[in-house]
């Protein structure tokens, strides 16, 4: 079990340009698995998954300069994950389609990585969530899997926390509601 | 829908095999590392590309005035201030000059 380093040490070897690479290493090592989740429930498929992770990871070096500290070192990081996740959906819609619009395609991808496992509950419950517009759904999965507050959620999709709590509220109402039409 | 929640927990519905997992950080980590250096080296380069460049422009530059300026026809002060009724006057000898009329004030017509 790997010992969890401070922030403060962490944010005081990334500002020292002579002791970043060793921060950024020591920062992945702690945070990189549940980056890699959190990038893996959005973008579903683990080829995809692993380019947006590979990505954030060159994005979090080069901008970690413009981190000023204000909010944990792991909010910064999920809004980084976010944002590349986000870009990747987008680059994969049609011209003038939403990121909404690629339910389908991402529901292809859970089946095909999904087969493997054969957890109905667990692939039923993804098909639900992969129903639920895409901001919603982020929001879900960083409260319902990652166990954020909604504060700490707020700074990563800057919204603001009541519309969080009505979102969540009616994120799992949606849900709900597909469980029990799809169930067997 | 807590009980169903409950159910399937945080499970997913997809796993990925933990020292795969550790593999893929650790590479793209130093990837990313790989790429900030290479990022650092040639934002340097095109730093020193930028300064020599701008330091042959100034050579070039100041060499050219300065064999401008010296192939230059330097024309005397003297000629350059003269007006063409002081080079007339200076061309004739003093008897000359003492012959030429010479008029008062009151005596120029006025036209």
């Amino acid at each position: 079990m790997q010992s969890k380093t401070d922030d403060n040490l962490l944010q005081q070897m990334l500002s020292d340009p002579l002791r970043r690479e060793e921060g950024f290493r020591i920062l992945m090592r702690q945070y990189g698995r549940t980056i890699y989740w959190h990038i893996r429930r959005i973008v579903v498929g683990h080829e995809d998954a692993e380019d947006v992770f590979q990505e954030t990871c060159i994005k979090v070096l080069g901008s970690i300069s413009s981190y000023r500290g204000d909010g944990s070192l792991s909010t910064w990081l999920y809004r980084v994950a976010t944002n590349e996740a986000l870009q990747h959906l987008r680059r994969q819609t049609h011209l003038f389609h939403s990121i909404d619009s690629l339910g389908d395609t991402l529901t292809e991808k859970l089946r095909a990585d999904a087969m493997l496992q054969e957890d109905e509950a667990a692939t039923l419950f993804q098909n639900a969530l992969l129903t639920l517009p895409t901001q919603q759904r982020i929001a879900f999965n960083l409260r319902y899997y990652d166990e954020l507050s909604y504060e700490e959620i707020a700074r990563i999709t800057g919204k603001s926390v009541n519309t969080l709590k009505t979102n969540y509220h009616y994120a799992t109402e949606k849900v709900k509601t597909y469980i029990k039409e799809h169930s067997k | 829908m807590k009980d169903l929640l409950n159910d399937i927990g945080k499970k997913m519905p997809y796993q990925e095999n933990e020292a795969y997992l550790d593999d893929l950080i650790n590479q793209a980590t130093e990837q990313a590392i790989l790429h900030e250096r290479k990022k650092k080296t040639s934002r340097r380069l095109a730093m020193m590309i930028t300064s020599a460049a701008a330091v042959v422009l100034l050579v070039v530059g100041v060499g050219l005035t300065v064999i401008n300026h010296g192939s230059k026809t330097v024309i005397p002060v003297q000629q350059q201030v003269e007006s063409p009724m002081d080079q007339f006057l200076n061309s004739l000898s003093d008897e000359e000059v003492a012959q030429l009329p010479y008029y008062e004030i009151e005596e120029i017509p006025e036209y």
